[in-house]
């Protein structure tokens, strides 16, 4: 399965005489070796401890702790916010990766189309990614204060124009704009904004880095054989060829909406009316700020179950793609 | 070149220049912010850059300042206070030692086993790919109390090696340059081999120059998301302040209900990102060739 | 710093190592930009009057709940601080997980502990289990605030004192001006003014281990609410932004904490009449109203009696005193200290009268109660929970809405 990540379009050869396998086997361990203790010391060893807590009432301070079986996971199910922990999840990376990935396409494609100003460009978008998260949501609180912040004030100059025809935005005039982290109507799509607006910079650098690869000759071929319009040409030359490059920025940005965290706390704890409990969200609650250790173990041990789901439907799907052309 | 009017071009540029007001408005605002008094920032009146007109600083007079004395313009006064009120300059060098080392460590640990996970055969490689892949989910909120346990028992929290060691093998680090591996011809790893050349000497002599632009790529990343990172030294940094990474200087201006102080904060914050910022405007051509996976010449 | 580079805690314990003669003590406190004024204000006297004590600040906690994370896991690493300034609130819980230590064998050796101005009330808020653990530091009440000129402009003649009066003031404002025309902040610390509303009828929140709420006063409080949300049309946003509003004068009335009355001064634009006033009560004044704010706790590793008592010393000057003037001084707080407040009543309330209102309603303090087991911050969150589902309209029937709560509650707690 793992094939199908395999970037370059360079089939392995059968392998020569110059590497015997047993050197192969004896070097390919060696070196994987640190790698692998550390991953295990660092990250499966923690994990396999909060699978065990899982199963506990364990908590920080606390001399004792009691094996509970199932408890905690009883607790989660039995809940009434787990429903919505997953909804607010899995609907916030089906908006991110998405838009993230589309735009990060189309801004690569127009920049390079570009005769002068690709690098500005280029920079531009790519500020939010270095930008710290932190100070970045303490920004956009500000930018969405409900009347004092530049966007619903920008809104507001727009009452009395024609704008108003769009009953929507007639509304906003007359009852006030939303409250975009307020109202639970918006306030995961605002959060979605804020994580499309950070992750897309990404994205672009790593299709332009996709895009600088496919040989030029290719076009020159294509083009003999008629095919001349913009959108004809990036059917069926430019996207197949990003194929490898598809793969890898929808794995990532998968990976990390699903580990949205920072924004949530610094803009909307979860709420309102847990519209916004994403599941780092509810595993940092649980788990460290409410002290519940055992709870918060085994909402991650769902998180981990559910993002490897979804990550090996999504390779199973992507390699059918991949492997189609 | 010539620079004939073009429809499509002004479109392109157009669409673009569009994308750029929404990106830039939130920086837009923190350097805005970072001019303005306090009453400016929070009724969100003073334009651009403020009035500059002279305020009087709160911290000055709870201090027993008379009003006289702590009369301020806001732009001097914020990024004063971002260098004064917390020790800023050990902050971005405490940063310049916890990246480097990071990505250092990252490096040498990656790139042998991406090396193997590409190039060589070897009992158990698809579960060790496998097992790469699964790390890279493993979010690091997740674990972070087992390992802080792990620090404790050791007795090395509060210490750089908290803030290090958790990040020496990259998951990321390892998919990414593997990724990058496959690319490179076997050609070139049978030459250097029949040349009697070791597996320790090709990755380092043969593999690694090839792959510099990758591994700049990944530099970018590493230092990026360890620059910045907020959520994990807060979590073992907890006694001596003066191993606080850059972002912890926001805290400094952090207030209950009598609110942030976010004239310094927002310097604070402009001041962080600079760095990176010049860092990224040195590597942008190399490293956006870097990440192309498969563009080899 | 004479070895940047080393473990922190080897410097620390060189530091204590090498300096023999003087007494070193670590604090922690949480909320730099609040309290670092206070602190070094503070400790201009502080070293003056005890100059063998050498007070190292730690890192600041971010916030309470930081606070008191922070706590509990250095206690497993071993390296708590001697002096930890925490919640009112979370104080239970260090209590029951033996952090903290308790005060009463320093206390017993003070001759004239009455006279330093410590009063029953001020320590009833840090006793537990017929032990004191903690010495109330800066403590908030809630309070309201208000803006004059829009009040005036709606034809609201007198500052309300009681919910009713208050929605009947929002109406006019709502018909007579184009301003918004109240906050509440129902979510401070999860349920502060929840407790604000049982307390402010003479009612705790917490009985026998038990949620309170399950009587008529638990009902009328959440109706309360119910009416503050509804009836008057509050914006759900946070609380610091509705005090953003406030500041540029376009929020004409909002209740919370009196720590915002800071925040309100430094960000006041235009000339308004800015003007603070006991918080409304329910039928009438209030009886008694929950403690916010944080106290300072002996939370020492150490078995030094050196340190231990230089621990007390500091305490002790945090809270009394000029050490605990300067928290009136520099914040929006108060200092619950009898003597600290008489030594600023002359000039400085005078001067600063919106500050004046919560020192008028100390008599009134009680408990800002913590639930009491594993579960006690989870509970926290459940309450706030079911608030916000009166807020966004999802809970219509009051009375349900009651048992509902009282029921999830009362099984999260221990039996």
């Amino acid at each position: 399965m793992c094939d199908a990540l395999t970037l370059s379009s360079a089939a392995s050869k059968p392998q020569k005489i110059a590497r015997p396998e047993r050197r192969q086997a004896r070097a390919g361990m060696a070196l994987f070796a640190p790698a692998l203790i550390l991953l295990v010391v660092i990250l499966i060893f923690p994990v396999t401890v909060a699978a065990l807590l899982s199963f506990t009432d364990y908590t920080l301070g606390r001399p004792g702790i009691s094996w509970v079986g199932l408890r905690n996971y009883v607790d989660i199910f039995s809940g009434s916010s787990y429903r919505k922990m997953i909804v607010a999840t899995v609907l916030y990376v089906l908006i991110v990766v998405p838009v993230s990935v589309f735009l990060g396409l189309g801004a690569a494609l127009l920049i390079r189309s570009l005769k002068v100003g690709q690098s500005f460009y280029k920079t531009v978008y790519f500020l939010p990614v270095m930008a710290s998260l932190l100070a970045m949501a303490i920004v956009w609180e500000f930018a969405l204060h409900p009347t004092l912040g530049i966007v619903n004030r920008t809104l507001a100059m727009g009452c009395g124009t024609p704008v108003e025809w769009w009953s929507w935005f007639a509304h906003g005039c007359t009852e006030g704009f939303p409250l975009w982290l307020g109202d639970r109507d918006y306030a995961l799509y605002t959060l979605a904004f804020i994580g499309i607006w950070q992750s897309f910079g990404f994205n672009m650098v790593l299709y332009l880095a996709g895009l600088t690869s496919v040989p030029s000759d290719l076009y020159g071929a294509a083009s003999m054989d008629g095919v001349k319009r913009g959108w004809e040409r990036f059917r069926l030359v430019t996207w197949p060829m990003l194929g490898p490059t598809t793969v890898f920025v929808v794995t990532i940005t998968t990976i990390r909406s699903f580990q949205v965290f920072d924004t949530v706390e610094a803009l909307t704890h979860g709420g309102p009316a847990k519209s916004t409990y994403v599941m780092i969200y509810a595993i940092y609650q649980k788990g460290i700020a409410q002290n519940l250790v055992g709870l918060g173990a085994a909402l991650t041990v769902l998180f981990l179950a559910l993002v490897m789901l979804i990550n090996v439907a999504q390779r199973r799907f992507i390699e059918r793609k991949v492997h189609y052309q | 070149m010539t620079h004939r009017f073009s429809a499509r071009q002004t479109l392109a540029h157009l669409l673009l220049i569009l994308g750029a007001v929404i990106v830039l408005l939130p920086f837009y605002v923190m350097i805005s912010t970072s001019f303005k008094s306090p009453a400016e920032i929070a009724t969100g009146t003073g334009g651009v850059f403020g009035s500059q007109a002279l305020f009087t600083d709160q911290s000055c007079t709870n201090l027993g300042g008379t009003e006289a004395d702590c009369l301020v313009r806001p732009v001097i006064d914020n990024y004063s206070q971002a260098f004064t009120k917390a020790p800023l300059w050990r902050y971005l060098l405490n940063g310049v030692i916890v990246t480097a080392s990071i990505f250092a460590l990252q490096t040498l640990i990656a790139v042998p086993a991406a090396y193997a996970l590409a190039k060589l055969k070897f009992w158990g490689r698809d579960a060790a790919l496998g097992l790469v892949l699964f790390c890279l989910l493993i979010p690091v909120h997740a674990i972070a109390l087992p390992i802080y346990l792990m620090l404790a028992k050791l007795g090395l929290t509060n210490s750089y090696a908290a803030l290090i060691a958790p990040w020496v093998v990259s998951a990321f680090g390892i998919f990414l340059m593997r990724q990058f591996f496959m690319t490179v011809p076997d050609d070139l790893i049978d030459a250097a081999s029949m040349d009697g050349m070791g597996e320790f000497a090709i990755i380092w002599r043969v593999m690694l120059p090839t792959a510099i632009p990758a591994l700049l790529a990944f530099a970018i990343f590493s230092v990026v998301a360890h620059w910045n990172d907020y959520f994990w030294p807060r979590i073992v940094i907890t006694g001596d302040r003066s191993l606080f990474t850059p972002p912890l200087g926001l805290r400094e201006f952090k207030g209950d209900l009598g609110g942030d102080f976010y004239g310094p904060m927002m310097a604070t914050a402009t001041i962080i990102a600079v760095p990176l910022v010049v860092a990224f405007l040195l590597a942008q051509r190399r490293f956006i060739d870097g990440i192309t996976l498969s563009g080899m010449k | 710093m004479k070895h940047p580079f080393t473990l922190c805690a080897m410097v620390l314990a060189t530091v204590v190592a090498t300096q023999a003669q003087a007494v070193e003590i670590q604090v922690g406190y949480a909320y730099s930009a609040t309290f670092d004024p206070t602190f070094e204000r503070m400790m201009q006297g502080f070293s003056k009057a005890h100059p063998d004590i050498q007070v190292t600040f730690r890192a600041t906690y971010e916030n309470y709940e930081d606070a008191t994370n922070t706590v509990l896991r250095e206690a497993v690493a071993n390296t708590l601080p001697d002096v930890s300034f925490q919640a009112l609130n979370r104080q239970a819980l260090l209590v029951e997980r033996g952090i903290a230590k308790p005060l009463d064998p320093y206390i017993a050796r003070e001759a004239d502990f009455e006279t330093d101005g410590y009063h029953k009330a001020m320590l009833d808020l840090s006793t537990f289990d017929g032990a004191i653990y903690g010495l109330p530091f800066s403590v908030s009440t809630p309070i309201s605030f208000y803006n004059m000129d829009i009040l005036r402009a709606a034809g609201v003649e007198t500052l309300p004192s009681t919910w009713d009066e208050v929605i009947a003031a929002c109406n006019r404002i709502k018909v007579n001006t184009d301003k918004e025309p109240l906050y509440w902040e129902w979510n401070i610390s999860g349920n502060w003014l929840l407790q604000a509303a049982m307390w402010s009828q003479g009612v705790p929140m917490i009985k026998d281990g038990k949620l309170n709420m399950d009587n008529p006063e638990g009902l009328k409080a959440l109706e309360t609410a119910k009416a503050i949300f509804q009836d008057c049309g509050m914006k759900n946003v946070v609380g610091g932004d509705a005090a953003k509003s406030l500041a540029a004068g376009d929020l004409a009335m909002f209740f919370s904490s009196t720590a915002y009355v800071g925040f309100v001064d430094r960000s006041k634009i235009g000339d308004w009449e800015f003007v603070t006033a006991p918080y409304p009560g329910i039928n009438g004044a209030p009886q008694a109203l929950p403690a916010g704010g944080n106290s300072s706790m002996l939370t020492s590793g150490s078995d030094d009696p050196e340190v231990l008592e230089a621990a007390w010393q500091f305490i002790k000057f945090a809270t009394s005193g000029e050490g605990a003037a300067a928290v009136a001084l520099t914040t929006g707080y108060v200092p619950p200290n009898k003597v600290a407040n008489a030594l600023l009543m002359e000039d400085f309330y005078t001067k600063n009268a919106n500050k004046l209102t919560a020192v008028n309603q100390l008599p009134l303090l009680s408990e800002w109660f913590a639930y009491p087991g594993d579960n006690g911050l989870a509970v926290t969150q459940v309450i706030e929970d079911h608030l916000e589902s009166i807020f966004v309209g999802d809970a219509h029937n009051m009375e349900e809405l009651r048992d509902d709560l009282v029921e999830e509650v009362n099984a999260l707690l221990p039996r």
